[in-house]
């Protein structure tokens, strides 16, 4: 490899590298050193800065939204609400009840598409000791999973204005008008849909998965329903208690890594794991009827890998909650600013973003990687500061300590092996390297 | 024929804009090129090498030493580069993020981190298909075109003209910043469509005119300053072309 690359390697002995990781969001690499008798495991994001936080200092709050799509490919409707949100709460804008529905539609298409990609596309091939999706044997799978895919996406291109990174979601609300009948029509396609669900969650459910058992604080948000996108809610934690969002952000501790372009958030000076596994763990009463019924067939333990099956379990009910959203939404009209008022239905008024205040504000919803954190403060109506805690910066060091009991674990399996167990061992986190870097290494706190 | 599509520092929004796009036709590119190379599709061959191929498809900017090293071994090794998306085309948001930025610890153990550059900065782009992300018919078009040894185009038209088409209520009128008649189109007007203004997320259009346009932002009463913050959100290192000509 690169001259510079091999310098450290006499420093401490290498005895795992996965060079570039395959079939993952960005840019990353996973190295395992002995350091004396410890083992000790480097997840290193590779990808660039962009520094969109930064870009956003100075900048016209209304701005947050456009720009914080940006920070991710696959997850850009959670970045762009996330934003909106915290905007809103900075300048003291509540949004009406038919808005944070629609939101929260957004939300749970994004999340069932971001789930399918990965699984489909990221997760299952590598697991099943293939290169690529396009040679999975069971071809009635993959088009179920790529009909999802493209309805899923439909649905946000519809909704959002774009398929990816929606313009339509804006401080306030939405920038177009939104009719509740319309929005039933479109759902109704993805309603044919659920027996594509059904065969690809039943298969995901029956795959094989290595075990690797290990307590740790595990976080999700803690809503009225599963938890998805809500304005107020509080978050869990593993040990029975919860905490307000001010309380998480004050909690969360930014570690630079020499060898990563992007900060670890730590949770209270330790690690923390997000992602659908916690979400089941905390809330698998809340699944709808059928998901809960897939759900039961597991018995969840903290095992990293069964993050494939807690997101197959997942697609279900965000296929079902979408459908009911939909429903309720029926009969709602959201109405932009300077549009005139249809007067049918339920109405939601899309507030005007207010240029002259200042505050502070936290949006956390959870994303399909798990919980994502926007923190905005404002000062006359300008960004003065733009934090982001995505779920991938969280995971970090988990994925560091499970790669160590990995190796240890699994070592007689020899390096060769074990590299793909670790590299699946990393996917299964579903980490995008890409939504990582937006706390990069140069922000200061 | 061999094809390859690359990723650099970006969102990877444009390659999954081709694969949830493209749908069940992603498969027909395999029909079409040997694909040794396809970012979130399949595992490289070779691992980290770049494979020699007849079409390269670059997304992202050029921001890591890991990324310089990349771009110029795609160069080597590609007959012909399209630069996918506006991080490749024009640096996006990136470019005057990155300025803005203190570098002076840009040393990691083993990678640095430089002002973010399109492609062009380093190498010879033979074509740019702009857009944040990028269209999947654009792509689709100049496929079909490449492949039919035709040379690929870029829209000749300005988001305005799409817009208009359209029937949308002109966002200037009402007096907000919209970079619609700079803006290079082609994507439909998707963000004036749902009431949002446009950022020229494609650079600026062929023949934009910022003489014209500042003026036209004066007759509805917008600040210039405002305007000129916005144009210089997205177009990146195009900004400078924008700018010589309209001698700002």
């Amino acid at each position: 490899m690169d001259r510079d690359e091999r310098m450290h390697v006499n420093e401490n002995e290498v005895i795992l590298d996965t060079n570039e990781l395959r079939l993952i969001e960005g840019h990353g690499r996973l190295t395992v050193r002995l350091s004396g008798s410890r083992i000790e495991a480097e997840f290193r994001n590779l990808e660039g800065p962009r520094f969109l936080t930064s870009y956003l200092r100075g900048k016209p709050a209304e701005m947050a939204p456009l720009v914080a799509s940006r920070i991710c490919g696959l997850c850009y409707t959670a970045h762009s609400i996330n934003a909106a949100e915290a905007v809103e709460e900075a300048l003291g804008i509540t949004p009406d009840e038919g808005v944070v529905e629609l939101r929260r539609l957004l939300y749970l298409a994004n999340n069932l598409r971001s789930h399918m990609m990965h699984l489909l596309f990221l997760s299952l091939p590598p697991i099943k000791g293939l290169i690529s999706v396009l040679r999975l044997r069971e071809k009635d799978l993959v088009a179920a999973g790529t009909r999802l895919l493209s309805t899923s996406t439909q649905l946000i291109e519809y909704w959002g204005g774009r398929s990816v990174h929606v313009p339509n979601v804006v401080v306030g609300g939405f920038g177009a008008l939104v009719r509740g009948r319309e929005l039933m029509e479109s759902i109704k396609k993805l309603e044919s849909l659920r027996g594509d669900a059904k065969l690809f969650v039943e298969h995901v459910l029956e795959m094989e998965l290595p075990e690797l058992e290990r307590f740790r604080t595990m976080l999700s948000l803690k809503a009225e329903n599963y938890p998805t996108y809500a304005r107020e809610a509080p978050l869990a934690v593993n040990d029975g208690s919860t905490i307000t969002d001010e309380e998480y952000v004050s909690e969360l501790e930014e570690v630079v890594r020499e060898y990563s372009t992007s900060k670890h958030a730590y949770f209270r000076g330790s690690e923390a794991t997000v992602g659908a596994l916690p979400r089941i763990m905390l809330n698998r009463r809340k699944l709808k009827p059928e998901a809960r019924e897939y759900a039961e067939r597991i018995e969840w333990r903290i095992n990293p890998f069964l993050m494939v099956k807690a997101q197959a379990v997942e697609l279900m009910h965000y296929l079902e909650e979408i459908i009911e959203t939909g429903e309720r939404l029926s009969e709602t009209t959201i109405v932009p600013n300077g549009f005139p008022s249809p007067g049918i239905g339920k109405k939601a008024q899309v507030n005007p973003c207010f240029s002259d205040r200042d505050g502070k504000g936290i949006a956390i919803a959870e994303a399909p990687r798990g919980t994502l954190c926007h923190v905005c403060e404002i000062e006359g109506g300008l960004i003065k500061d733009y934090r982001v805690y995505t779920p991938t910066a969280v995971n970090s060091k988990s994925i560091e300590v499970d790669s160590v009991e990995m190796v240890k674990k699994f070592r007689p399996l020899g390096s060769e092996k074990l590299k793909y167990v670790l590299e699946d061992l990393v996917r299964c986190y579903d980490p995008c390297l890409s939504c990582a870097v937006s706390l990069d290494f140069l922000s200061d706190r | 024929m061999k094809a390859a599509f690359y990723s650099l520092t970006s969102c990877e929004g444009c390659l999954t804009t081709l694969i949830t796009n493209l749908g069940p036709n992603l498969e027909a590119l395999w029909r079409i090129f040997d694909i040794d190379y396809f970012k979130l599709v399949r595992e490289p061959v070779g691992g980290d090498k770049v494979p020699r191929v007849d079409i390269a498809f670059v997304e992202g900017a050029v921001v890591t030493s890991l990324d310089r090293r990349r771009i110029s071994r795609i160069r080597e090794n590609s007959s012909f580069i399209v630069a996918l998306g506006t991080c490749a085309s024009c640096g996006n948001i990136a470019y005057s993020a990155s300025r803005s930025v203190d570098l002076t610890r840009r040393r990691l153990k083993d990678l640095e981190v430089f002002e973010a550059e399109p492609l062009s900065s380093y190498v010879n782009v033979d074509f740019e298909l702009s857009g944040c992300p990028v269209s999947a018919e654009e792509f689709t078009e100049a496929l079909l075109r490449l492949l039919n040894g035709i040379e690929p185009k870029q829209p000749d038209f300005s988001v305005c003209y799409e817009c208009k088409l359209k029937g949308n209520r002109c966002l200037l009128e009402v007096g907000r910043v919209c970079l619609g008649p700079l803006a290079m189109g082609g994507c439909g007007a998707a963000c004036t469509s749902v009431g949002a203004p446009c950022y020229s997320c494609r650079g600026p259009a062929i023949e934009a005119d910022l003489d014209a346009y500042l003026k036209t932002i004066k007759r509805h009463g917008i600040e210039e300053g405002k305007a000129m913050s916005a144009i210089r959100a997205f177009t990146g290192k195009k900004i400078t072309e924008l700018l010589k000509d309209g001698q700002r």
